[in-house]
Parts: C-alpha cells; structure tokens; sequence
C-alpha cells in the first residue's frame, strides 16, 4: 500500500483538543488502486461468467441464450458497485470488491447450477445488496457518525434479534425461528443484527476499554476485572444463549459470541475475558446440551453420524460423501450429484462446491476468504482511531468465523449449525448484510488513507507498510496494574 | 490494540486452515471410503448415467447391453437383457434400487469402465468415457438346452470347462426375468423385487451354486478317492456282501437301495452305487475323512466364485467327533447326514477327476475387452486345490465310465463318445429323493465336466432315480457342449 507524503490541509471539522484530521488530496495512488480494482473484478467476472457457461453447458450443448443477460446483469451490477467506490470511497481498498464480486458470482452460479428458481431470486438479491452497498457508502459518509448512535443501533441491533418471536410475525423454516415474514417476502433479520450490534460493541467497548482492561482482582496470576464491568460481557451471554435456546439457532450464537469475545480481546488486550468468555460459552453450551434435545441431537451427530446415516445424520454424511467423490479435482461444475444433500443451497453450498470442484476449488474458496479477512485486519489495523479499528476488526472476525462455523459444521470439524456461507450460499438477507459489511469496511478504509491522526504519541503516522508496523497504539495505553 | 487484532487474525487464519486441513483428509485420504460407501448414492447414479459395456457369451450372444433412455426419468442409460431369464443367474442385474447382483456386480468396475487396465491417462485428461465388454465362458446354445432338458422340474444344470475352471453353463429353473429389475421407477422395481423375495418357489435363489443338497451317491466319488489316498481301501478291496449295516452305538440300521444285497471289490460297488459298502468306507476312514473332504473343498471356504454375491458353503461332516457321532462318518460315506453341497461343487469333483486330481478355480468370466474390441484382462486357470493324486483320478476315470457303460448310469450314453459318471439319489427333509447325476466326457480325454440335479425327482417324482432322471438330462448337455 502507497501512501505518499503530501502535503498537509487542515480540516476544519478534527475534534478538539487532539488529534489533528489531515486531508490528503487525490492523488495518482487513488486512480491506480481503483485500475486494480477494476482489473481484478474482470478477473472475478470472467471466472464466474465461465463457471456459468459450463454449469449450462453440462445439461445442454449449446450455450444457454441468456448468458449474455447474465453476462450483462453482473457486470452492470460490478460496475455499479466500482463507480460506486471511485465517487463514495476513492482511496479505498482495492481488493475487498474484486474479492466480494467473485464470491458473490461464484454462489450464484453453484445455486444456478443447484436451482435454477433459486438463482433468479439470488440475482435479483445480488441486486438488492449492491443497491444497499451503495446507500451505504453514501449514507455513511464517515464511520464516527456510527459511533454517536450506538444505543440507538443496540436498541435495533435486539429488536431484530427478538422480532422472530413476535407471535404473527416471526415464522419457523426448518426448525429454526429466525424468520420474520412480511407479506411475501421472508427475511432473517438476525443478518441485519449482526451488523448493528457490532456496532455497539465497538463504540461500546472503546468507551470502557479502559476501565474494562484495568484488573482489580487477582486469580493466581489472572487479573481479572471488577465484576461490575462484566456486565456487557454477561449481556452477550445472555443474549447468545437466548438466541440459541429461543430460536434454534446454534450456528448465530456461536458466531455472536465469538465475535464479541474476539472484539472485547482487542479492545483490552486482556486474555483473561478470552479465558472468561470461552468458560461462560461452554458452560452455556453444557447447560443447553443438558436441557435441549436439539443440541444433544447435533453433538452426537457430529461425534458420530454414521449410525444415523438415514435419519439425523443424514445431511452430514452426504456432504462427507459429496466432498469425497469430489476428490481432488471434482466432478466437473453440473456432473455431480450435489442434490442428494437437503438444503444444498444454503447451509450446504460448501459441500456442493466440494464436489463437483475438489479440493482445488474448496481450497480456492476459502482462500478468497482469507484473503478478504487479511485485508479487513489489515483495514483495521492501519485505522488511526480506536472506533473504527475495533469496527473493522469485528466485521471481519464476522466474516472469518461464520466461514469457519458454516465449512467446519459441512465437514465435520465442529457441530453442524446453520449460518450462510458469505457471500456464496442462497440467502438474501445474508447477501444484503454482507454487502453492507464490505460498505462499512470500504468506508473505514476509504476514512484511513484520506484521514491520518497525528496523535501525541505520533503513531500510525507513518508510511511504511502497515502490517510490519508495531508501534503501540497512541489510542490504547496499556493500563494494566502491576 | 493492533497486538489484539493481529492474534485475533492469526486465529482466523489458523481456523480455516483446520478447515484447508479436514477438506484435504476428507478428499485425499478418506475419499476412496467415502466414494465407495454403499450408502453413497453417486457411484450408482454415476453408473446409471454413462454408457456401460455389454455382457457377452463365449459363442458371441449378447447377455446385457445399455442403451440410452428417453423415459424422462433423470437416468440417462437403460440396461437391458436380452436372454432374460435363461443367463440371468450368472449375468444378475443393475438395479438403481436393489444393487446389482452377478457379473454386474463383480465386473462393475470394467463394464463401466472404470477399471485401471481399461483407462490411459489420455482418457482421464480428456475425460473420455471408456467401458468395457466382459466376454463370459458360458455358452448360450448350451445353457438353453440345459433349461429345455429341465424343462418344469426344479433343478440345476452346471458345466465345466475341464482344462479352465471355465463355467459353460450354469442354470437353475425355475429362474426369474431380471428386465423389471433394472427399471428406473424405483417404486415398481421395489414391488417386483418384494413379489420375488416372496414367491415360495424361490425363483430369485441361483440353486446351482447358492443352494446346497444332499449329494447322495455321487458323492461316493469323493469318498473313494479319499479312501483311495488315505489307503484305506483299493479298488479291488472286497467287502461282504451285506443288505444292511449296523450302525455303531446305535440300534439302527443303514440300508441298500431298494434293499438289495451288495457287495464285493470298491469297484463293482461303484458301479452298481451299494451303499453299505461306501457307508463301511466312511467309517473305515475315520478321522482321515475331514481332512479328505477338505481337499475337496466340501469342508472349509467355499469355491471361489466370480459371480456376486459366490457360492455357497458346502457341509461335510462339520467337526462330528468319529468315537460320539460315528453314524455320521457312515452316512457322509454315502453322501447324506451333515453332508450338503452346491450343484457347482459336485461340478468340480467331476472336474477334479477329469483333471488328473486338480479343482481349478470356477470361473465365469473369460476377458474383459476395450471398445475396440483388444482384450485388455484375460482371465487364466488357477488352480484352487488337489483333491486327489493322478493315480487316483485314473482309477475313478475308470470306475465312473463302468457307471455310464453298465452300471446306474447307462442313460448318460452318448454315441461316438465315452461318458464317465456317478449317479445319486438323495434322500432329503424335503420330500421325494433328489435325483442327481455328476460326471464328464469323452472319458478318455475330458473336455466338460457336468453336475445335474432335479430336485425330489422332478416329474417322476418318489420313482425317480439319479440315473432314470438326472442322467439324460446330462447327456444332452454334455452333447450339446461337445457339439462345436
């Protein structure tokens, strides 16, 4: 990353006392990382529009006439999304779109090769999520008017939570209430509280961080802090175990509460709260095995599925069969037989993916998701200030985890749980949150290399290259008790 | 904090590593299990939807073939028999809904072309499908007139290539048409396979080498060439004419056939099958006779089978102690008690004496072909056991055509050639006598070796006898397998 010296314009909106807000005006830099931009979406769309190509091409021998409909739906759809970043968030991050677009291009054309109804509600979502990445970048025009509202997103962030158990408006699709239906459109509104409670806790925590990193109380060698700041660390339990014992959902009360253990880590740098967090989450999780068969269900089928191979566990053993047919090089897009797996379009896209492309694709996929999680830390750590730092850090750690949780369940390395693989499973809800992510995260990005702080302790300051950098950081001073 | 995010990073990273991790172990190293378990639909549907070799008989008959589908169903291929019910015991089915059964079964991965020898490297880059052609040993002329020889009676017909263990024919009536098998309407063939299963008659059982029977005196074979080798008796030992033995440590009796009185040499004992003569000869073996039936493979595993799901496993006299349960060494003398075996097994005796001695192998397959036509595997003689010593086997040659020239056998005769051959009429729980005749020709340089059962003595019924029903039924094999 480039980020040349310039020079220096005052700007008149910085926050007394300190630190000073420094304007950098456009530069060759911002038209050269939007070019990559663009070269690597080209990248993404040629290899999602051949997918495409192939998928048809394995039930028919001659190319599907609306390919150059498609064809012309997702470049427009990328091309709305590009210009969308040059006019909103010119000096952003090149590579999250390019990442996002082949992700996004790549599901559609597994569900297209699943479904081909389910494909045309994908696309038309695609759309609906790119329309929200836009209002997004454009209503949040800086991340610290975030900040302001936290309690005002806290208060959304648990009424979507809470909204499926609305009797009359919240319905159960496959034995998990998460859904709320409006007329004819169903949605997950818990996709929408993702997103918001994480930003309360990032405003949150770097409103208590120092209070929350100051142990009073000493275990052996554990500080560990005033009871009364464990409120919202006990609030995150409560709620995650709400929404795993209410709603059935076990996949999104892991994902909530890691994310909220992974962001209150960072906030303190204490490992006490991780050690405090994991002990509550298995304590819960002991609690919910003891009083729900649901649960039990799961962690038995996941132990061991083969007894159950006809009847509970017998998703799970189709996708472990799907991946091992699929080899290493996979059947070939269309020559598969994904489909003997129930829900293959949602939580068990992975698995088709595995399939008919091997381990060579499932290993492409999880790459894209590495390297889009790498530059979402990288986002956060090259932010100046606490708020988007931590912002950043958690929609990321979102996007890590819940590929973590959806790919681990479909090849049995943890329990199965129902979350969306991002940006690739059938899902709107999921697609529009993960578009307004990357929005956030584009804008947090955008706000870096146009806003540098120049801090007392003159951190982040410099150009060198951000991932090699280890300066303290001038926001976080470490107050720990000796 | 950048200390907090980096190791939140690297704890990212590190997870869907775990995830690079289990995805390699479950598509590299466990692949293999998880493609072949049979709970796993897509090697079946994966058959079902690309071109699969034909089943061919030795004299060029095709047994099944594929052709493609157009019954709107998601199968893309239709397997079809055109013999029916005549092969189906040996060439089974494809079936999406039961699994496959016989040379489909055991030839699956070279009829669908997936066997090693079959694919180039070229053909997995290109993604070429190959299949391949499985040429039987069977012969269909054969095979159709042992089911015209059967005709209604229940029972089996097997013949062996003597100098390759190759099956010519192996037939069982009644039989079964496999066609509705193999339909793509998983309900209907779900129906027919419950209205098989549930027929008493037991259409679907491929008696010739799943069902075992009493051998009665066919079996008088084994027990001479095991007497013979153990050197308990020669074929010129001579035993007192008698009408009925006394059984020790019983109060019973074992009697000759129609209670004649017999005796005298082994050999004209043979001839004319007297039982109390062959029932001394077990007991004079005593403990050496496991051993011998063993060599014979009628104790131990079973004959090596190349049509799923193999052969059944013959009784013998299954561990019954000789000094508490010696009647039984009597009775497995004369081919009855605890003594059981597969129509294919009395086959391979046959075979073993026309052989000089040696079982090989029975086999049905001959090769498997590529789609040019190049034979790609050839299956060769193995070996399986030496049931007796050469000496041995030329004496039973000798003894076994007296049975067809004068002795109960004479309706085997064919002419211009010399038939050898042991009849059997064995007494069973199931009603009239099982009529058998085993034996092969030309005698004095054997080709074929045969082995018929009519089961309870077929339309003759309680007057049956091996050598008034099964043994014409051989000689018209026989001369239809010498035939060219």
């Amino acid at each position: 990353m480039v980020v040349a010296p310039s020079p220096v314009v005052s700007d008149a909106t910085a926050d007394a006392p300190s630190p000073t807000r420094i304007r950098v005006p456009r530069r060759r830099a911002t038209t050269r990382r939007r070019r990559t931009e663009l070269l690597l979406g080209v990248f993404a769309l040629v290899t999602t529009t051949f997918g495409y190509a192939l998928v048809q091409l394995a039930d028919a021998p001659d190319l599907p006439p609306d390919l150059w409909a498609i064809l012309a739906g997702v470049i427009g759809l990328f091309v709305v999304a590009h210009l969308a970043v040059r006019w909103l968030a010119p000096d952003a991050d090149p590579t999250l779109l390019p990442l996002a677009a082949f992700l996004t291009g790549f599901g559609f054309l597994v569900v297209a090769r699943l479904d081909e109804d389910l494909a045309r509600v994908q696309a038309v979502w695609a759309a609906v999520g790119v329309v929200a990445f836009v209002v997004t970048l454009a209503v949040v025009r800086r991340i610290r008017t975030l900040e302001r509202y936290r309690y005002t997103f806290l208060l959304l962030g648990v009424l979507a939570l809470v909204l499926p158990l609305f009797p009359g408006l919240g319905a159960e699709i496959n034995g998990a209430r998460l859904w709320v239906r409006l007329g004819p459109l169903n949605f997950q509104p818990g996709e929408a509280a993702k997103v918001l409670l994480v930003i309360f806790f990032a405003a949150y925590l770097v409103d208590k961080r120092e209070m929350l990193s100051t142990g009073t109380r000493w275990v052996g060698r554990v500080a560990l802090p005033d009871p009364k700041y464990l409120g919202p660390l006990l609030l995150a339990w409560g709620a995650s175990l709400l929404i795993m014992v209410r709603q059935k959902d076990l996949g999104s009360s892991l994902l909530f509460f890691a994310v909220f253990a992974a962001m209150l880590y960072i906030a303190t740098d204490r490992g006490s709260y991780l050690l405090i967090g994991f002990g509550l989450f298995a304590g819960g999780a002991v609690i919910a095995y003891q009083l729900f068969d649901h649960v039990q269900t799961r962690v038995s089928t996941w132990i061991d599925p083969w007894p159950v191979a006809q009847d509970e566990g017998f998703q799970l053993v189709q996708s472990m069969f799907a991946f091992g047919s699929g080899g290493f090089a996979g059947a070939g897009l269309g020559l598969g037989n994904p489909t003997t797996i129930p829900n293959v379009a949602t939580d068990f896209v992975f698995s088709a993916v595995g399939e008919e492309l091997g381990l060579v694709g499932g290993i492409a996929v999880v790459a894209v998701v590495l390297l889009l999680c790498g530059s979402g830390y990288r986002i956060a750590v090259q932010a100046a200030r606490p708020f988007p730092k931590l912002f950043a850090a958690g929609l990321t750690t979102i996007i890590g985890v819940q590929t973590f949780v959806i790919i681990g369940g479909v090849t049995r390395v943890i329990p199965l749980t129902g979350v969306t693989l991002p940006f690739v499973s059938y899902g709107g809800s999921s697609l529009v949150a993960n578009f307004v992510i990357l929005a956030l995260l584009l804008r947090i990005s955008d706000d870096n290399a146009r806003v540098r702080v120049a801090g007392p302790a003159g951190a982040a300051t410099s150009g060198a290259p951000p991932m090699t950098t280890s300066p303290p950081s001038a926001t976080a001073p470490p107050a720990r008790p000796r | 904090m950048n200390r907090g995010i980096r190791r939140v990073g690297g704890t990212v990273v590190v997870l869907l590593l775990v995830l690079v991790g289990q995805l390699t172990y479950l598509q590299i190293i466990d692949a293999a299990n998880l493609d072949r378990d049979p709970r796993n639909l897509r090697s079946v549907l994966r058959d079902f939807n690309r071109p699969r070799g034909e089943i061919i008989s030795a004299d060029g008959e095709v047994l099944a073939r594929s052709v493609r589908s157009d019954d709107g169903t998601e199968f893309e291929y239709q397997r079809e028999y055109p013999a029916g019910g005549l092969t189906v015991q040996v060439v089974g089915y494809q079936s999406f809904v039961v699994g496959n059964v016989g040379i489909e079964r055991t030839y699956n991965q070279e009829l669908s072309g997936r066997a090693p020898e079959l694919r180039s490297l070229g053909d997995v880059l290109r993604a070429k499908e190959t299949t391949g052609t499985v040429v039987l040993e069977l012969r269909a002329a054969v095979q159709r007139v042992a089911a015209e020889a059967l005709g209604e009676q229940r029972g089996s017909v097997v013949v062996l290539d003597v100098r390759t263990g190759g099956i010519v024919t192996m037939y069982s009536n009644p039989t079964y048409d496999p066609q509705p098998l193999a339909g793509h309407d998983t309900q209907a063939v779900a129906d027919v396979f419950a209205a098989l299963s549930a027929d008493p008659a037991k259409p679907d059982l491929p008696r010739a080498y799943r069902e075992i029977y009493p051998p009665g005196s066919t079996f008088k074979v084994v027990t001479s060439a095991v007497a013979f080798d153990a050197g308990t008796a020669t074929p010129t030992t001579v035993f007192p004419p008698l009408d009925a033995l006394p059984l020790p440590l019983t109060d019973n009796v074992l009697r000759n056939f129609g209670g004649a009185t017999c005796g005298g040499t082994v050999f004209e004992a043979f001839v004319v099958s007297c039982n109390t003569v062959f029932a001394r000869m077990g007991l004079d073996l005593g403990t050496r006779f496991p051993p011998g039936l063993e060599r014979f493979g009628v104790e131990g595993p079973p004959p090596p089978l190349d049509v799923y799901p193999g052969a059944a496993r013959n009784t013998g006299l299954e561990g019954a102690d000789f000094r508490t349960d010696t009647p039984k060494y009597a009775f497995a003398g004369i081919g009855q008690g605890t003594v059981a075996t597969s129509p294919l097994e009395m086959a391979l005796v046959a075979a073993a004496v026309a052989n000089g001695g040696t079982v090989l192998e029975p086999r049905a397959a001959r090769e498997v072909r590529a789609a040019d036509g190049a034979v790609v595997q050839a299956f060769a003689p193995r070996p399986w056991k030496t049931a007796m010593t050469p000496a041995t086997a030329q004496v039973l040659n000798a003894m076994m055509r007296a049975v067809v020239e004068r002795g109960t056998g004479t309706r085997a005769q064919i002419a211009g050639v010399a038939v050898a051959g042991k009849t059997g009429t064995a007494q069973n729980s199931t009603g009239a006598p099982h009529a058998w005749f085993i034996g092969f020709a030309p005698a004095d340089a054997p080709r074929y070796a045969v082995a018929v059962i009519v089961e309870n003595g077929g339309s003759s019924g309680s007057e049956a006898t091996g050598g008034a029903v099964a043994a014409p039924v051989a000689a018209r094999v026989l001369e239809a397998a010498l035939r060219p």
